[in-house]
């Protein structure tokens, strides 16, 4: 659950609490020494139901730039993303979506 | 070891891919992936993860949240143990029979086998990194015993061997998670 900061609140009348369960939250797949570019690109095409071009896209960016955002919606659903993702020995974790 | 696809009057229904494996391979893997189960068995029994290697094969899934991290794993890590676990135990079951022999074997495998000998062998090669000190990308590994980087590099193409029979056995691309 996020509250709109004390103080802050009074006037604005589009700022409401946000229940915890709109808070968007994204599964992010960190890079490692380890796995192979080739399977990474294969575990984004399988799981994710993602075409070659993007899934190798995604892989370069998490090789290049440490880390890449590959799905985004409820927490639940990022949690089965997660377990999935370390099935497959992927270093993966759940982060609230940047606001 | 040769990982074969079969075609045309090999093919066999529910046949993905047929492996040639000569007992010294199959011993060396089926070493390895007792020694992982025994390594995921032992985890499930310890409240905190003291090697690091555990703690590849079974990574926070959440970095900045330590509440949640700790209910994701009282919820999920059991079930993502026995998992794995199982993924280990399909090769060392495949594979014991040809450890025992003093002849190579034509072991033949479904795609869904081949998905955990993908898994399994990915596994393995965590554990070996860590063992060699890999830590980032390019690392060549300082520590293990000899012939340890070649094992390791033998897995990762296996398991790439493997991803190739089971591409060519799946559609082009599937979610498995409805997203």
């Amino acid at each position: 659950m996020t509250r709109v900061p004390a103080g802050e609140s009074q006037g604005q009348l589009l700022e409401r609490p946000v229940h915890a369960a709109e808070v968007p939250w994204t599964i992010v797949v960190w890079n490692d020494p380890v796995n192979l570019m080739s399977y990474v690109s294969w575990v984004f095409r399988r799981h994710f139901g993602v075409d070659a071009p993007t899934a190798e896209h995604l892989m370069m960016q998490v090789h290049s730039e440490g880390r890449a955002t590959l799905a985004e919606g409820n927490r639940e659903h990022m949690e089965r993303h997660a377990e999935a993702m370390h099935e497959y020995g992927l270093w993966a974790t759940v982060e609230r979506a940047p606001r | 070891m040769k990982i074969t696809v079969p075609t045309g009057d090999d093919a066999q229904p529910g046949v993905a891919s047929i492996v040639i494996v000569e007992p010294e391979e199959a011993r060396i893997l089926v070493s390895l992936a007792d020694q992982l189960q025994a390594l995921l068995a032992e985890a499930l029994e310890s409240p905190i993860d003291d090697d690091s290697a555990v703690r590849r094969l079974l990574p926070d899934a959440y970095r900045h949240e330590p509440e949640l991290a700790d209910e994701w794993r009282r919820l999920s890590r059991r079930g993502l143990v026995d998992r794995k676990i199982g993924f280990a135990r399909t090769l060392s079951r495949a594979l014991a029979p040809v450890a025992n022999d003093d002849l190579s074997h034509s072991v033949s495998i479904s795609t869904d086998a081949a998905l955990d000998w993908v898994r399994g062998i990915g596994d393995l090669r965590l554990v070996i990194a860590d063992r060699m000190g890999i830590i980032v990308d390019g690392d060549e590994g300082t520590f293990g015993e000899p012939g340890l980087r070649d094992v390791y590099e033998w897995l990762a193409w296996m398991q790439d061997g493997l991803v190739q029979v089971i591409e060519a056995s799946e559609p082009p691309t599937r979610s498995e998670a409805g997203s």
